[in-house]
């Protein structure tokens, strides 16, 4: 049976108007079992945020199969499984940080679904004290973790992030990711995760997705056997580099087979 | 007020170290501020009075439209209230219309592709030729006039109300998607306070026109008794410019008044966004 796993099976969808010879996505075959942390890597235009959003029921695809857990991405949203981080923290701000942490007990009422306490899932995010401030008054870290307990509110089956970090400094992306991490050990939920950082990929996942471009397509899939839960000593630690090195020599060849012509040419 | 929003940022809000030196430097930038304006308006009427005293027909002495002002209030408030009643209706007709039109159009393209066109042709059309029509067909009555200040108020209001149901990020309506909110849902808790900023942006515009409306409107009614724009055709008639003036002086302040209360406005519910920081 698919129940417990999200199984992507010759997946291809091009968009309209573009190149029907180079789909965004090409035969794409992927499976993540219940519970794993996987994430999406590649060059830009590899598609890895496309297959994000076809996994999300956020847009549809031309031809193969997309199943999560048994059921279609669509179904998975009609039923408020499905959490979603994109890039920029997409916070309302006309609505204080609770409010917005509470947003999604507010809308699709009909999935029956219940939601968490939104001052318990600000507690874990670290943010109690800023309950009652507005997003205007929050910096970005502060805003992408209210986006994230946001994300977990529904306990969701799937959480989806599209490189939600990738606006912040170092500093705050690295204790965002650790924060990440320790939410997750705690909600045991299945993460999808786009990146475009190696380090972040290889920090936080239990398998990282390789994808290269024109057509975007799964290049290499590689499995992060660090020890968990990842604290500051295995993050920093020698097997991290190695795996990090294994992924960009990986990414490497995935750039060379999806390089635009144009791309070679030396300025 | 402060306990109904605590944690709403003051716009006056005070940065960097308190001090002798900031509050003696605040104060002389607020006489900067004054200054410019205080001295133009001064010159101003230095000049009108130079104008006035030698030529009482082009323009009234500033002195004559004051005691005019001072002596009646009770005629020039009776009037500005006959004229703001006209426009505040013709706004909340006007402005509600296009409001709840905008909704419709948003959700339902084809009522968007068949309106759009007919409000662009009634917006270049010059309402105030409508006006004496309309007078025809409704009387003297309030009614004309009305409607002459909704249809100008009507388009603004439309555009920007259009505009601001649309303007949603992206990211957020994936969100909503994800989340599988329903139409209504994501009309009534994501575009439509989305569209504030833009709605607001619409009155401020429009609060002014509505005057416009009303005062044109009072001038084609011929038969009309009350209102500034009529006391000021009749005292125009009669050669008294100092009842025109006046007239003229009580309208500058209606406007004035709307634009401070639709800055009230703003201050209050769009403190959440990026104009007001």
């Amino acid at each position: 049976m698919t129940g417990d796993r999200i199984e992507v099976r010759g997946l291809t969808k091009a968009y309209e108007g573009a190149d029907p010879l180079r789909p965004a996505l090409h035969d794409v075959d992927l499976e993540i079992p219940r519970g794993r942390f996987v994430s999406l890597i590649g060059p830009s235009g590899c598609g890895k945020s496309t297959l994000l959003r076809v996994v999300a029921g956020l847009e549809r695809h031309d031809t193969g199969t997309v199943s999560v857990f048994g059921s279609t991405p669509e179904r998975m949203a009609a039923a408020k499984a499905v959490g979603l981080v994109p890039q920029s923290p997409a916070l309302l701000p006309w609505q204080n940080v609770r409010r917005n942490v509470s947003l999604p007990s507010r809308v699709n009422r009909r999935a029956g679904r219940g939601s968490e306490d939104p001052d318990l899932l600000l507690r874990m995010v670290g943010l109690e004290d800023a309950a009652r401030k507005y997003p205007h008054e929050l910096s970005g870290g502060m805003r992408q973790r209210v986006a994230i307990a946001r994300a977990f509110g529904i306990r969701p089956d799937l959480l989806l992030m599209d490189e939600p970090f990738s606006a912040l400094d170092e500093f705050t992306r690295e204790a965002l990711q650790l924060q990440l991490l320790g939410l997750w050990e705690r909600m045991s939920t299945t993460v999808l995760f786009v990146t475009h950082s190696v380090r972040e990929a290889v920090t936080l996942s239990d398998t990282v997705v390789v994808m290269s471009a024109r057509p975007g397509r799964v290049h290499e899939v590689l499995d992060v056997d660090l020890p968990r839960p990842r604290d500051r000593g295995v993050v920093t630690g020698p097997r991290l580099h190695v795996l990090e090195d294994r992924v960009r020599a990986s990414l490497q060849t995935a750039w060379e087979a999806g390089a635009a012509p144009d791309d070679l040419v030396p300025l | 007020m402060a306990t109904q929003t605590p944690a709403r940022p003051r716009p006056d809000r005070e940065e960097g170290p308190r001090g002798a030196a900031p509050r003696v430097r605040r104060r002389l930038f607020g006489i900067g501020l004054w200054m410019p304006a205080t001295v133009a308006v001064l010159l101003c009427g230095l000049a009108w009075t130079a104008v006035a005293e030698d030529q009482p027909y082009l323009l009234p002495p500033l002195r004559e439209v004051g005691t005019v002002l001072v002596e009646d209030p009770g005629l020039f408030l009776g009037n500005a209230w006959s004229t703001l009643r006209i426009a505040l209706l013709g706004v909340s007709f006007g402005a509600g219309t296009a409001f709840v039109l905008s909704l419709v159009m948003s959700e339902v393209p084809v009522v968007r592709r068949a309106i759009m066109p007919l409000a662009v042709v009634l917006n270049v059309t010059p309402v105030v030729a409508l006006a004496p029509a309309l007078v025809v067909a409704f009387g003297f009555g309030m009614a004309p006039k009305v409607i002459v200040t909704a249809i100008i108020t009507f388009f603004p209001v439309l555009i920007n109300m259009t505009t601001g149901l649309r303007s949603v990020p992206v990211p957020v309506l994936h969100v909503f998607s994800t989340l599988h909110a329903s139409r209504l849902e994501v009309l009534l808790r994501l575009r439509v306070p989305s569209s504030l900023p833009y709605a607001l942006a619409a009155l401020r515009v429009v609060f002014p026109l509505s005057i416009v409306g009303a005062v044109v409107a009072e001038f084609v009614a011929a038969g009309s008794s009350s209102g500034l724009g009529t006391m000021i055709r009749t005292s125009a008639a009669t050669a008294r410019l100092e009842y025109v003036y006046a007239a003229i002086a009580c309208l500058a302040a209606m406007g004035v008044l709307m634009l401070a209360l639709i800055t009230v406005l703003e201050r209050r519910l769009l403190f959440w966004h990026e104009s007001q920081q």
